[in-house]
């Protein structure tokens, strides 16, 4: 059964180093968040149960075109800052500012399946969608979760994740900013999917969710 | 300047392709209200009140009545004012402080619903021509935005305006008095109902959405009376209707105007 703290919580006080949302305060481990005490080789950090994403290098985010420049997208990430796509990585080196129009390949609301490229919190993070499987999503629908979920969402090796999309035919683009998309051919799997990921946003950590998943994608309808 | 939410692309496709298919995307035709709910009393204080939810908006008005200095030239005649808010409450977009030109567009479109339908009788609210009258202030506040805020606070200020009691005042040494114990009905002659109805691409739907309400090419706000003639109209959006569209957004008006007038005139009842 995993562990809910609150913030100010004490979470330990052996020897171990503070992770994300933990502070050090003298020799004790204190929480900084409502969340699930996670515990790996030395460090304990807490998976806050909602509130925003906090970008990290190499991650997968969808993210969504909110405002452009010449030079480059501004990407909402469901993060505090935002993300920075430059034209480059879409036009290609012979991109030139003058001639070319950004909208022409991303306009206002469109999503796109993007890789954090880099982020140090001095700057807005760095996305690129230069790679395999990343760019535009065409189709679908946008779920929306709370980022410290989605690891539920995708599960043991993906186990959860291939459950649902084997149950639906539904195919899943899960960015770990919490954003998912959602196509399938059928209305009924597009409905069954989304009412899986809600019932993972709700119930995740809690015990018996593969169970209430089962049962949200088990018939179509109500 | 605060952030203005932009509905994802494939959100806009999803609604516009569902309009287009006859059958909006929460289910409903694209003549089908949103289930409204009309409940009067709801602020104590307040000579008339109400609180309207239309689908997931919600609004609640309250009405205070209060002698006035009549208008120069309209000595022979009652105030009316309407106003509205959306405090921050009601949507993420929305920011406190001096309203935005959305919030006067809401405030006079539903200003106007009521005032050109002579929905009040103004003549009936002089206590001493002119010197003092009587004043009808119509409050909206918006608890929730769920789109289309113009219809949602027309009948709630309506219904408001339906269920209230007027005090009654006398004039005593050039000074209106206040006759304890003797309320009125309001002096009401028809029910105006606007309708509010969008386009998207080539199609009209009733009562917006959120979603379809950012989707929007052109909206149209039509109030009509209790005998279903055309008695207040606006036009919003960037681009415009065909004339037949026009007339069609005519008809509609007129026909779910007279489907949901039952609703608002059981405030009356109510009241």
């Amino acid at each position: 059964m995993p562990r809910t703290v609150m913030p100010g919580d004490t979470i330990t006080r052996e020897a171990r180093r503070a992770g994300d949302n933990v502070l050090l305060d003298g020799d004790t481990l204190v929480s900084t968040a409502v969340g699930i005490v996670n515990v790996s080789d030395d460090t304990v950090s807490v998976i806050p149960l909602s509130g925003k994403y906090m970008p990290r290098a190499d991650d997968l985010v969808v993210g969504m075109v909110i405002s452009h420049t010449s030079q480059a997208w501004e990407l909402d990430i469901n993060a505090p800052y935002v993300g920075f796509l430059l034209a480059t990585d879409v036009f290609g080196r012979d991109f030139a500012s003058h001639a070319d129009e950004l909208t022409s390949k991303l306009a206002l609301g469109d999503l796109v399946a993007a890789r954090v490229a880099n982020f140090d919190r001095t700057r807005d993070p760095l996305i690129t969608i230069d790679d395999r499987d990343l760019g535009k999503i065409d189709s679908g629908e946008l779920v929306k979760m709370a980022p410290g979920k989605v690891s539920s969402l995708i599960g043991r090796q993906g186990s959860m994740i291939q459950a649902i999309e084997t149950a639906t035919d539904a195919a899943v683009t899960i960015g770990q900013n919490g954003w998912a998309a959602v196509s399938c051919e059928s209305a009924d799997g597009l409905l069954r999917a989304k009412r899986a990921i809600g019932v993972i946003d709700q119930w995740a950590y809690s015990p018996g969710l593969m169970d209430r998943v089962k049962s949200a994608l088990g018939h179509g309808g109500g | 300047m605060g952030t203005v939410s932009i509905l994802d692309g494939l959100k806009r496709k999803l609604v516009a392709d569902s309009v287009a298919s006859g059958r909006r995307a929460d289910g409903r035709a694209l003549d089908e209200m949103r289930e409204l709910v009309v409940e009067t009393g709801v602020v104590p204080k307040a000579e008339g009140s109400a609180r309207v939810r239309l689908g997931r908006t919600e609004v609640v008005t309250g009405v205070k009545v209060n002698p006035d200095r009549p208008f120069p030239d309209t000595g022979d005649r009652g105030t009316f004012i309407c106003t509205a808010e959306i405090p921050p409450l009601a949507h993420p977009d929305a920011e406190a402080g001096p309203p935005s030109e959305a919030v006067i567009e809401l405030a006079r479109v539903v200003d106007r619903g009521i005032r050109e339908s002579h929905m009040l009788d103004m003549s009936q609210l002089v206590i001493k021509r002119d010197v003092s009258v009587v004043g009808v202030f119509t409050d909206n506040a918006v608890m929730d935005d769920g789109g289309n805020l113009f219809d949602a606070c027309s009948y709630a200020s309506v219904a408001a305006i339906l269920s209230c009691k007027l005090p009654v005042w006398e004039m005593a040494e050039d000074a209106p008095r206040l006759v304890e114990g003797q309320r009125r009905d309001p002096p009401i002659t028809t029910v105006p109902v606007s309708v509010t109805m969008g386009r998207i691409g080539n199609h009209i739907v009733v009562d917006p959405s959120l979603e379809e309400w950012m989707c929007l090419d052109a909206r149209l706000t039509i109030t009509t009376n209790s005998e279903g003639n055309i008695c207040a109209l606006q036009k919003g959006g960037r681009e415009g209707f065909t004339p037949e569209q026009l007339n069609s957004c005519a008809e509609t008006a007129i026909s779910v105007g007279a489907r949901v007038r039952p609703k608002l005139e059981a405030a009356r009842r109510a009241g």
